[in-house]
């Protein structure tokens, strides 16, 4: 998974992800939700880290479960989900509800675990012909991005440096973490310009993200593969 | 040679042009020198360099009348991408020059900026890198640079875009003594293979052996530059000027043979920090007492920012840290705000939406207007009282988190590079005051800085971090 294209992985995972938002199949969600376990094992995505992610989702996922297994159709519950092609059973409804939260993490994660940011902006700068401003400004917030939380610590210090306690969610803190953004992105935008960086023209990259067969299938089956399924 | 020329330029921020910044200002740079443009913080450095580099004003402010161009070219009709051939800008932030991860591929988006055909690139990236002497650092994620690292990494990417001029502004504010003199060599050598450097700082002793010519900017209405050929700079006219010449201290020593009572405020033990996966700190033992000024040398990235941080409880570690023999972490001492913090970065402590609530909000003594005035006039920020302090200048932003640290009631006050971008007027002017208001209130001050001068002139104690370990000099050693 690694190794292919990230436009056409992102098209392969996105299009699937539409298709699953209008059906409601349990099986369905469980089988894609395993092959994204198995291709993010493959892809020798660490187990720890895998784990980790997954905890909280199946936490949610069981949570899921249960709301859909005291909520079904015969429950009394104010739902009418007869539109929805569900069965009367309340555990089938609860795994429509629950798989949905473990297919949609699994489809994510696949495609955020695999997939370098700086060859996904490449290939949709080179394939989708993403504009060069915008694909260079979410790199240049994406990299800012880490120093965020940071910058959060940092503004909680410095009021209670003068006395002043916050909560850890407190709105005060947002205004100068807002007027930082500004100000770091005026700077940013500042020492790009400087280095030649100009929207409006053509640039010339070093690194050319290709396009094979093997990129073009994985759409081809993972659509096919749904719509075959479906209808 | 190349020439960098304003001609009756008239600028300003605003568009009525009612308080021009610039009044039909003309001077000519040519490559054949460096030239090191100086003067007291606030007094428009960097707006002048912005300016130069045609940073401005397509980025902010308004052109009224002139030009500023490069041989003939003018560099407002120029798009960023024909500029960057000509002008090269390192900036004072060193973290915010960046728009990739790491530095290879930092390198390859200037290069592809300006066209450059992409078989050439490896070469003219390696070269640059090998020139830079950081070749090792190709691969390295941006953010896990040192200060100095990551300003050589910028001069790498000047080297690789090849442009006729660069500009510095304040290149060094940042980076510590040896990286600093590693990096004017390096720009010594690009000016010795033709390149012209124009450089604003107001720190001259890396300069002073290197440049060819000195200018004094003044600012009073409008901006005044007055040029001297160094053959014309004497030490008793840099400070006439309010430079402090590099063989002059801040201030005299008092009598060292003062002994005072030795009474622990702040102890350290076994304090042990990760960032990461990297240890910064390794095992630190050490007890501050009251009443002592402390200063923290170390190179970038040795940890410096770090130990305040664990003290402020801004990174998790191992070990104890005991305020009046009182855990650090403890919410009672959390809450009482026992250890007053300047950040390194003033705008990391602005908490107010104007200079004089900065200096009144959470004070827990109440202090009228009449009390407040006299701070803020203290250090000349009086006439900006309504003004956001994110609109101040870098070194008025300094002094103000400086004294709003210092009108407020803490034990020990831990300053993170107080000096930083201040001119010498201003570097003892705080540093008085820091050590007149510890005295007065028997608080301990600790401080950060790269200059050793500063640190010999105003601690009792200096120390070291080398290597994750706190180490205490004594002063002649230094």
């Amino acid at each position: 998974m690694n190794a292919l294209n990230p436009v056409c992985k992102l098209i392969g995972i996105f299009v699937p992800t539409l298709i699953l938002a209008a059906v409601h199949h349990p099986i369905l969600n469980i089988s894609v939700f395993v092959i994204c376990l198995l291709l993010l094992l493959m892809s020798r995505v660490r187990v720890k880290l895998l784990l980790l992610l997954f905890l909280p989702i199946i936490l949610a996922s069981i949570g899921m479960f249960f709301t859909g297994y005291h909520f079904q159709v015969e429950s009394g519950a104010p739902v009418n989900a007869d539109n929805w092609q569900m069965t009367g059973s309340a555990v089938w409804n609860g795994l429509t509800l629950s798989s949905r939260v473990l297919v949609y993490a699994g489809l994510g994660l696949l495609f955020a675990l695999t997939t370098n940011k700086i060859d996904l902006i490449r290939s949709l700068q080179q394939q989708l012909h993403l504009p060069s401003i915008f694909a260079y400004g979410i790199l240049a917030a994406w990299n800012i991005f880490p120093n965020l939380m940071e910058e959060y610590r940092k503004t909680r210090l410095a009021f209670r440096a003068r006395g002043v306690y916050t909560s850890p969610v407190s709105p005060t803190l947002l205004k100068p973490m807002l007027v930082k953004a500004v100000l770091w992105s005026n700077a940013l935008s500042i020492a790009m310009e400087s280095k030649g960086f100009n929207g409006s023209v053509k640039r010339t990259e070093f690194y050319v993200i290709r396009v094979g067969w093997k990129d073009l299938l994985f759409p081809v089956v993972t659509i096919g593969g749904m719509v075959v399924f479906v209808f | 040679m190349s020439k960098l020329a304003f001609q009756s330029v008239t600028f300003s921020f605003s568009e009525s042009g009612k308080s021009n910044m610039i009044q039909d200002l003309s001077i000519t740079f040519d490559s054949e020198s460096i030239t090191v443009i100086t003067g007291p913080s606030g007094c428009g450095k960097s707006t002048f360099l912005n300016l130069a580099g045609g940073i401005y004003p397509q980025n902010a402010g308004v052109l009224h009348s002139g030009h500023i161009s490069v041989n003939g070219q003018n560099l407002a009709e120029l798009a960023p991408d024909q500029r960057a051939p000509m002008i090269g800008v390192m900036f004072q932030n060193p973290d915010l020059q960046f728009c990739m991860d790491t530095v290879e591929n930092e390198l390859l988006f200037c290069l592809g900026n300006v066209q450059t055909p992409p078989e050439k690139m490896p070469k003219i990236i390696q070269d640059a890198l090998e020139f830079c002497g950081i070749t090792h650092l190709k691969d390295r994620k941006l953010q896990s640079l040192s200060g100095g690292e990551k300003q050589k990494a910028m001069l790498a990417c000047l080297v690789a875009l090849d442009p006729e001029w660069l500009l510095l502004d304040e290149p060094f504010a940042n980076v510590d003594e040896d990286s600093s003199a590693e990096l004017v060599a390096k720009i010594e050598e690009l000016h010795q293979k033709g390149k012209g450097i124009l450089v604003v700082d107001h720190r001259l002793e890396y300069w002073l052996p290197v440049c060819d010519e000195i200018c004094f900017l003044e600012s009073n209405n409008d901006m005044n530059i007055t040029r001297y050929k160094m053959e014309a700079i004497s030490d008793e006219m840099l400070m006439e000027k309010g430079i402090l010449p590099p063989s002059i201290p801040y201030k005299q020593k008092g009598d060292e043979s003062i002994v005072k009572p030795v009474n622990p405020i702040l102890e350290i033990k076994n304090l042990t920090v990760f960032r990461g996966k990297q240890q910064i700190l390794n095992t630190i033992n050490y007890t501050f007492e009251r009443s002592k000024v402390y200063a923290l040398l170390g190179t970038s990235g040795s940890g410096k920012s770090t130990l305040f941080g664990a003290i402020n409880r801004l990174y998790n570690y191992q070990g104890k840290i005991l305020l009046n023999g009182n855990d650090v972490k403890k919410r009672v001492i959390r809450k009482t705000g026992a250890i007053g913090f300047v950040t390194q970065n003033p705008q990391d402590q602005f908490v107010a939406s104007t200079v004089l609530e900065e200096i009144t909000i959470g004070l827990h003594r109440t202090k009228s207007l009449s009390e407040t005035e006299p701070i803020l006039r203290g250090i000349g920020l009086w006439g900006y009282r309504n003004f956001s302090p994110y609109m101040l200048s870098q070194g008025q932003q300094r002094r103000l988190g400086v004294a709003s640290l210092m009108a407020y009631d803490c034990q020990v006050l831990i300053c993170d590079e107080p000096t930083y971008a201040q001119d010498w007027k201003n570097t003892t002017a705080i540093m008085d005051s820091l050590v007149e208001e510890m005295m007065e209130r028997g608080m301990t001050l600790i401080f950060s800085t790269h200059d050793r001068k500063l640190a010999n002139d105003y601690a009792d104690v200096i120390l070291t971090l080398k290597e994750g370990e706190l180490i205490e000099c004594s002063k002649p050693s230094l």
